[in-house]
């Protein structure tokens, strides 16, 4: 089921009508526990059993390590539940891959190789979840949390449904706590709750879904090269899309919940605004991030082994984490291209500082402006611009079908082939600029502030009528049941 | 702000929701639309689903916008007692959706394929072609969660007319916008807004301002001739037309060989319109060598006075009043000349 799906509304007024009705805690998270499994069997009925698998495994897995002291044991049952857990995700998600390039391999020594393609299905937010679980049971391996003794609150930790297939992926301290005593929204976090689902599906349905997708999907699936204005435009409608559709997702997330009475954590802060790529993975898919931080980049040991070693780990992180993104080597390859503007980064902050004097010439622009503006802001707004043109580099391999299909749109949008058609038409282009600009401009004055900060001071009848205008172009859009792009990985 | 200010947030957003839905479905109202249903993925789907409930000659139809607009569903269970399952997709090519149903060994029943040359010999990988190709990808795909959706949707369908995504939605309405696009880039052009509306069974259906207004009949023709439709370009030959040929070929033999049955129908067009497909789709070359290669009977309208005296207002698809007595004479000249029974109180005859 998606956010942006009648049945999704239908489900929701039930839902929000039994937890809202006089039961016991129990039977209230035992509603949430059956309505999180429809959520997700509604997919793909099947399914479902490998979630109860991971959960059931998990959960006593947990138990064992948290009672045995020997620390072979213990290892060995936190080896029970990596291996089943990264071994599903393996299998599901990365067979495929793993026997093309084993294929491939082969071929290149020389062996004839055949293997008939496997028919997998990718379990919807097989990623999520999984990572979700490992967080548990390696929080608990470190001692770091308590075993939850109920398998009610570590089935509905896991299984919860507006986190499941596609994040924010929680930790178990972010949510086993909130089950343990009754909860149910208050009108404040209702009202607020229902705003945030609106402005998520905003970001959904009218942006990423309406306006930004066409143009995208249209030429990043042409065989041939286009004109760079063309190529730019399909790269910055993707930008665009993708931040629309999965921070959308999470908006709407974080909301639903909230009408339920449980808090989320972010999962992006404003990233187009980004100073520099560390600043980036701070904002972008914050709780992937931190949890690819503490359960990856700190156990290889982070940056307390050397220069070097620091360097290694962060190009290891970040190729895992674009593996994670999905079975493909241009995952990798945008994976590949974060770490490294993650290590040049590291690099420039790690050399030596000069006593810094502002320059006549800084001086000048600055005097000439009519507008005060301070030469940090400045520099920092070309620092963020920069930021977002390596972004959108990147994107082109994430989005492409393949290596050479990426290839060919950069040498399009440099300008190195210059011969492709114009595909795209005017109003077409003049939206990708428009919400381009918007976008980075929204993002720029909202750096470092927050949307529940900003929104709260405006006067009431302002933002009736902000969440008015945005509920209108929903329903005039009428895009109503497509996937959201993170539901693949 | 107070949580008394965020509850008459809401209470202000909901009063402008509810305003602006009431005041834009009475104006498209005032305007004479009819209500349309959206030929979306889900409704092709939910047709899909009904091939395997057919009775014996009860037919299902694949092809073009022609078949959708001709064929009056309707008038067909009159005549016969059983609705026809109407598949056809408009502006593509019949020949995935062909090999689909040959490829479903639970279909057994009788197949109508719209054959508008153009369209049905279109080259693998081409857009009519691919969008064929998109419904038949998301039909094994269509969730349980998509299915409670679609009935959903078509509740709110059925009474709010400005959910016409083809017509009313946001981006539709943007297309229109009279802004002139780069020089060298194609634009696919505006059907007028009073062209026609599409029922809940899928039939298509010219409106009455479309058949008593001219100007709006220009305005189908000025789409037809920007698309080429006018232009007497030949169609494929040589090895691409054959490997094409064979294809269909193996596709109606696995269907014939289940003991169905397949019948190729070419429907009328006027004036300009046809002559450009007499000229790039000679018959001899195109619609002859399917029937003769395939071995399936056919139908074309110029083989039949009753079904060649009409005049196609938009050059390409039957008015609604004519569509009636055409599709009553193409039932009785299936039954007669193919020998296959479409009415419902008797059992259905293999061709011979």
């Amino acid at each position: 089921m998606v956010f942006n799906s009648y049945t999704f509304v239908l489900f929701f007024i039930l839902l929000l009508v039994l937890h809202n009705l006089p039961f016991s805690w129990k039977i209230k998270k035992i509603n949430l526990l059956l309505a999180s499994y429809l959520f997700y069997a509604l997919w793909n009925p099947p399914f479902i059993l490998l979630l109860w698998l991971s959960t059931v495994v998990d959960f006593y897995m947990a138990r064992l390590i948290a009672v045995t002291e020997d620390k072979t044991r213990r290892r060995m049952w936190l080896a029970v539940s990596l291996v089943l857990n990264l071994g599903m995700l393996s299998y599901f998600k990365y067979g495929g891959f793993l026997l093309e390039n084993f294929t491939a391999l082969m071929a290149s020594m020389g062996i004839a190789f055949q293997a008939v393609k496997p028919d997998i299905i990718l379990p919807v937010g097989i990623s999520f979840y999984t990572f979700v679980t490992l967080s548990y049971t390696i929080d608990v391996y470190r001692r770091k949390f308590a075993p939850e003794p109920s398998f009610l609150n570590f089935a509905l930790f896991v299984t919860y449904f507006p986190h499941l297939v596609a994040g924010p992926i929680v930790r178990p301290e972010d949510l086993i706590p909130q089950f343990k005593e009754p909860r149910k929204a208050t009108s404040y976090q209702m009202l607020w709750g229902l705003f945030l689902l609106s402005l998520g599906l905003f970001m959904k349905v009218v942006i990423a879904d309406g306006w930004m997708a066409e143009p995208a999907d249209f030429i990043f699936s042409l065989p041939f090269p286009v004109n760079p204005l063309d190529a730019w435009s399909a790269v910055l409608a993707f930008s665009a899309q993708i931040f629309c559709d999965f921070a959308g997702y999470s908006t709407c997330a974080i909301g639903v919940s909230l009408c339920l009475g449980f808090t989320l954590p972010e999962n992006f802060r404003f990233p187009y605004a980004a100073i520099g790529f560390s600043d980036f993975w701070r904002r972008w898919h914050i709780t992937l991030s931190t949890w690819l931080r503490d359960y990856l980049y700190i156990p290889l040991g982070g940056n307390r082994l050397g220069g070097f070693r620091t360097y290694i780990n962060l190009m290891i992180t970040m190729l895992l984490g674009g593996l994670w993104h999905g079975a493909s080597w241009n995952f990798v390859i945008w994976g590949g291209l974060h770490g490294l503007f993650l290590c040049i980064e590291r690099l420039f902050r790690n050399l030596p500082k000069k006593q810094k004097n502002p320059s006549l010439a800084e001086d000048m622009v600055i005097q000439a402006t009519l507008i005060p503006i301070r030469s940090k802001n400045m520099s920092n707004l070309f620092l963020a611009l920069f930021t977002l043109f390596l972004v959108n580099i990147t994107w082109v391999f994430f989005r492409s079908p393949d290596f050479g299909s990426a290839m060919r749109m950069l040498l399009c949008m440099f300008g190195v082939i210059t011969q492709g058609p114009k595909m795209l038409a005017t109003p077409d282009m003049l939206k990708v600029a428009i919400v381009t600009v918007a976008l980075f401009c929204t993002h720029w004055y909202m750096r470092d502030k927050s949307v529940k900060a900003v929104f709260g001071n405006f006067p009431w009848w302002l933002l009736g009528t902000i969440w008015s205008i945005m509920l209108i172009l929903i329903i005039l859009t009428q895009k109503s049941t497509s996937s959201f792009i993170y539901f693949q990985f | 702000m107070e949580t008394a200010d965020y509850k008459k947030a809401g209470w202000l957003a909901l009063a402008l929701v509810l305003l602006f839905v009431a005041g834009w479905e009475i104006y498209w109202r005032n305007q004479g639309f009819a209500l349309s249903f959206n030929d979306d993925e889900s409704l092709w789907a939910h047709t899909r689903k009904k091939i395997y409930n057919v009775a014996p000659g009860q037919p299902v139809i694949i092809g073009s916008s022609r078949v959708k607009f001709d064929i009056d569903q309707e008038t067909w269970k009159k005549e016969t007692g059983h609705q026809p399952v109407q598949l056809a997709l408009v502006g593509t090519s019949p020949r995935p959706v062909l090999r689909d149903l040959a490829n479903d060994p639970k279909f057994k029943g009788t197949l109508l394929v719209g054959v508008t040359e153009g369209l049905f010999f279109a080259a693998d990988g081409s857009f009519m072609e691919e969008r064929a190709a998109k419904r038949l990808a998301f039909y094994p795909r269509w969730s349980l969660s998509q299915q409670v959706s679609f009935h959903l949707n078509q509740v709110l369908e059925s009474n709010l007319l400005f959910l016409d995504e083809e017509r009313f939605s946001l981006n539709a309405l943007l297309k229109r916008l009279p802004i002139e696009s780069r020089p060298g880039v194609f634009v696919f052009p505006n059907f007028p807004l009073k062209m026609g509306y599409m029922k809940a069974d899928r039939q298509e259906v010219f409106s009455d301002a479309f058949v008593a207004d001219t100007a709006v009949q220009h305005g189908v023709q000025y789409v037809w001739r920007y698309l080429g439709m006018l232009g007497n370009k030949r169609g494929f030959s040589g090895d691409t037309l054959t490997n094409m040929m064979s294809s269909v070929k193996a596709s109606v033999d696995k269907i014939r060989a289940r003991g169905g049955t397949v019948i190729f129908l070419r429907m009328p067009s006027s004036n300009p319109a046809w002559a450009a497909e007499q000229q790039s789709y000679p018959r001899e070359l195109y619609w002859d060598r399917l029937l003769k290669e395939t071995g399936a009977p056919g139908i074309h309208f110029t083989d039949y006075p009753e079904l060649s005296k009409y005049v196609c207002p938009d050059w390409s698809h039957l008015s609604p009043a004519d569509t009636k007595p055409f599709t009553k004479d193409l039932i009785r000249i299936i039954e007669q000349k193919n020998h296959v029974t479409l009415r419902k109180t008797s059992a259905t005859t293999k061709i011979q």
